[in-house]
């Protein structure tokens, strides 16, 4: 048998819908922009350091395992900080923490909220005005402030955070997923579905839904890097879970010391969890306009402006 | 605005700060146990009280614990009336004065920060629209819209970084030099901005793309309008029709986002003061926060929220002095 054959062989064992799958996938990726793709790839790169954390990371994150504060060097990839823990694996360990908060919060609140926005916009009456207002209310409310005093007042752990980032996330996609359920909802189709005797779970569900869902993933893009700031920035103040090491309680721990810019310890300790918030954000935030150019119809038509 | 658009107005401010004051309200209150059941020992597992119950008792009927609680909270919307916040733990005053302490120097950075980003967004928006499609364009969309995902504390950070120490060209922290000796106002007046420069260039930096989209994708609108075409077939000069007929109208919107701007930056604030240290009510929640200073939290919150919705409120006075149509 020759190369070419086994090669030929090969192909023909990968299952149709695999076959299906990686043509899609490709013909999505043909669709990014150069700094989509750049942002898909570090995603990529930094979901792989989450899932994989303890295989690449040698040491636990919270170990004691080294001097206080050694420079980078073989021993300690990035050094170490001042109890001698890993800054390597912290980053590690930590871009699973982001991502999970980030994430969670983000499906609860965009699937959620979609939801409540669809059966608002579809039954009316006064759930509708009851909704409207809370998210009228909830969207005039200063975020910031009382994210702080909230989860002051609860207690830091994970649970209550992504609570609280559900709390403050969800009146956008509920008002969005309401108003394009109006519109929707007025199209002869629809009546003709309701004619014909659809209930109105089933048109709900093959009629409206899908037409909302690719609005509610760009928006569940934009709230997973909100929800990420928002831990950051809770976590640098001192509010996070205080048994994990987030990237915030990085910066927080590490901007805490004493006398952290006079010396080179920022170096191999502020920098790190600083660079990977960056990267991370923006990374989500090239691949949400992206998906948002290729998926919202209104910004399509109007060439992207 | 017509009355019925104020009165939705009126009523969604209302509404927004009675959310505010409940949530201030009840959140302590929610939480398990009270200030007067604290048990404390430095041996695990042996408690000691405190306060007999007499004693105890006598200390909720002191505060007022023992009211129900419609009347409590009468009684705490009483004492907001008359500026009565509660004291600090950690101060150990009251915390309206800890937060008109603090306040100026947070109202200072947040008011030049505002000034700049609108100014220099309105400056670049304007300079975007005008060469549309160029090369120009392109790019500073390109570079600000990037900028923007970055939040406030991370590029003041950067901002620390970089100029403070590395270059060392910026102070560390601080809102004035201590110690120094000022020969006159003007002296002071620069060491102020010294210290105050990287914060509001952070804060601005955050909103400054906000503003410059928003410019930008107005003048577009405006200059396909027919008086527009009026303008130049009348023959006046570019510059005019620019400034007068299409800057002024596409400038509306850049006014109204003032006050969201406002709202946006006050909110910031709380985090870009911690990098910096400087002295606003930002660094002071979050000492605050860390020494557990509950009733300093709920009073700064207060504050905060209470000055973002009189900004917006402001801004819609203003808003309806600038466009007659508002008005009518």
């Amino acid at each position: 048998m020759t190369s070419e054959q086994s090669v030929n062989r090969y192909r023909i064992q990968i299952p149709a819908f695999l076959q299906d799958t990686l043509d899609r996938c490709g013909k999505m990726y043909g669709i990014f922009s150069t700094e989509g793709k750049i942002g898909l790839a570090v995603f990529l790169i930094i979901i792989l350091l989450a899932i994989f954390a303890p295989l690449i990371s040698m040491y636990p994150p919270d170990k004691i395992c080294g001097r206080s504060l050694e420079a980078p060097g073989p021993g300690h990839l990035l050094g170490t900080d001042e109890l001698g823990m890993d800054i390597w694996a912290q980053i590690c360990y930590g871009a699973r923490m982001s991502l999970f908060i980030g994430i969670s919060v983000a499906l609860i609140a965009g699937i959620g909220g979609g939801a409540l926005g669809v059966l608002a916009g579809y039954r009316g009456g006064l759930a509708d005005l009851v909704l409207m207002r809370t998210v009228d209310v909830l969207m005039a409310l200063p975020t910031l402030p009382l994210l702080v005093v909230i989860s002051a007042f609860l207690g830091p752990s994970i649970v209550n955070i992504i609570v609280i980032l559900v709390i403050f996330s969800w009146a956008k996609p509920a008002r969005i997923a309401r108003s394009q359920t109006l519109s929707i909802k007025s199209n002869a189709y629809i009546s003709a579905a309701r004619m014909f005797g659809g209930s109105p779970a089933y048109i709900m569900r093959r009629h409206i839904l899908p037409e909302i869902l690719p609005i509610l993933f760009v928006l569940i893009i934009s709230i997973t890097s909100y929800a990420i700031m928002a831990e950051s920035g809770l976590a640098f103040l001192g509010l996070g879970d205080p048994t994990s090491k987030s990237w915030g309680m990085m910066l927080h721990y590490a901007t805490g010391f004493k006398s952290i810019y006079f010396t080179p310890f920022w170096q191999w300790w502020l920098l790190p969890p600083l660079v990977a918030l960056i990267a991370l954000l923006l990374c989500l935030a090239f691949i949400g306009r992206d998906l948002e150019r290729v998926l919202d119809p209104r910004i399509r038509t109007n060439g992207g402006l | 605005m017509n009355s019925k658009a104020r009165q939705d107005f009126i009523a969604r401010f209302v509404i927004t700060l009675l959310v505010i004051l409940a949530l201030n309200f009840f959140l302590p209150r929610m939480m398990p146990g009270d200030p007067f059941s604290t048990v404390s020992s430095d041996v695990q597992g042996e408690d000691v009280v405190i306060m007999t119950e007499e004693q105890q008792a006598y200390y909720y009927h002191y505060y007022g614990l023992d009211l129900p609680l419609h009347e409590q909270f009468v009684l705490y919307l009483s004492n907001l009336a008359h500026g009565d916040l509660g004291k600090s733990i950690q101060y150990k005053m009251p915390v309206i004065n800890v937060i008109l302490l603090h306040l100026p120097w947070t109202i200072f950075i947040v008011l030049c920060a505002t000034a700049l980003s609108t100014v220099a967004g309105a400056a670049l928006g304007t300079i975007s629209a005008r060469n549309r499609k160029s090369g120009s364009d392109r790019f500073m969309m390109a570079g600000l819209i990037a900028f923007a995902e970055i939040p406030s504390f991370l590029l003041g950070l950067i901002l620390l970084l970089i100029f403070c120490v590395y270059l060392r060209a910026f102070p560390l922290a601080g809102a004035v030099t201590p110690f120094a000796q000022y020969t006159g106002f003007i002296d002071y007046a620069m060491d102020v901005l010294y210290h105050a420069f990287l914060p509001i260039l952070t804060l601005s930096l955050a909103q400054l793309t906000g503003v410059y989209l928003l410019t930008r994708n107005t003048l577009i609108t405006v200059s396909t309008k027919d008086y527009i075409r009026t303008a130049q077939a009348k023959g006046l000069g570019e510059r005019v029709v620019w400034t007068r007929h299409a800057l002024r109208n596409a400038l509306l919107p850049v006014v109204t986002r003032t006050g969201f701007v406002i709202g946006m930056l006050m909110g910031g604030a709380v985090l870009v003061e911690s990098v910096f240290s400087y002295p606003g009510i930002g660094s002071t929640l979050r000492a605050a926060v860390v020494g557990r200073d509950y009733p300093l939290i709920q009073g700064i919150l207060l504050v905060v929220a209470i000055s973002i919705l009189l900004c917006n409120l402001l801004v819609d006075r203003i808003y309806e002095q600038l466009d007659p149509r508002v008005t009518e």
